[in-house]
């Protein structure tokens, strides 16, 4: 029972768009290895969570973020 | 498929990588040149933006810099198509994407600000209760410092009455 703490979806509550280019944003909702967090753990809604996994995607693809670490 | 026939144009918007090969100027030359062939395609460029060199974070055609460029437009679908086509044909843009973006209506964004401004409200009034506390908690290790000051007075008018008894026996002492 790690992560039982309600939190508040990052985008909802500050009335956000998730968006690809914005990668500082999206770097809070990456690990380490540049994987994506799954929304349990970084607490945001399913709706922005699907949003947020494509801009980490596209961001991937323009090289704003890497696949891996290094 | 809604019956109500759409308009084929949609809002779009292309994000590209203009290769370090080029010096700033000719870089600046080559993303005219993609913007002339958004335009050329019919597309209607109402956005542009421009990054700078900026480094990637992984090497693209043996790219470690990059020049990034936005443009915003509208175009129809098949033209979108063959822009695309057109820039991934070019050797002077070493990757693009093209993105559909919603437009939104004018409802979605009277929403939209309705619940920024309640969100600042609710902020204002966090700030506010936040303030207030601190101004108590000042307040309140205000009066238990000046209670400290008093206990400590008092501390120290005991010492003196005890050094004036304790001179008193002494002189009695020295008196026997």
């Amino acid at each position: 029972m790690k992560n039982q703490k309600t939190k508040e979806c990052h985008f909802c509550v500050n009335n956000l768009e998730v968006d690809y280019k914005d990668v500082r944003t999206l770097r809070k909702f990456i690990n380490f290895y540049m994987k994506i967090l799954p929304g349990k753990r970084t607490g945001v809604c399913a709706w922005h969570q699907r949003k947020l996994a494509t801009a980490v995607k596209r961001a991937r693809v323009m090289a704003l973020l890497s696949a891996t670490h290094k | 498929m809604s019956k109500t026939k759409k308009s084929n144009i949609g809002h779009y918007e292309v994000l590209f990588i203009v290769p370090n090969r080029f010096t700033e100027d000719e870089a600046k030359q080559v993303i005219t040149a993609v913007e002339g062939v958004i335009t050329k395609n019919n597309g209607e460029i109402d956005y542009r933006e421009y990054w700078g060199k900026k480094k990637l974070a992984y090497e693209i055609k043996h790219n470690a810099y990059g020049y990034y460029a936005l443009a915003e437009f509208n175009a129809d679908k098949e033209a979108v198509a063959l822009i695309n086509q057109e820039l991934r044909l070019s050797n002077d843009v070493i990757r693009h994407q093209i993105i559909a973006k919603r437009v939104k209506s004018e409802e979605e964004i009277a929403k939209a600000k309705a619940i920024q401004e309640k969100i600042n409200a609710r902020k204002k009034e966090e700030e506010k209760l936040l303030k207030e506390k601190n101004e108590k908690g000042e307040n309140d290790s205000k009066e238990k410092r000046s209670k400290k000051t008093e206990t400590k007075k008092e501390e120290k008018s005991d010492a003196k009455e005890l050094d004036q008894k304790l001179e008193g026996i002494l002189s009695a002492k020295d008196l026997i």
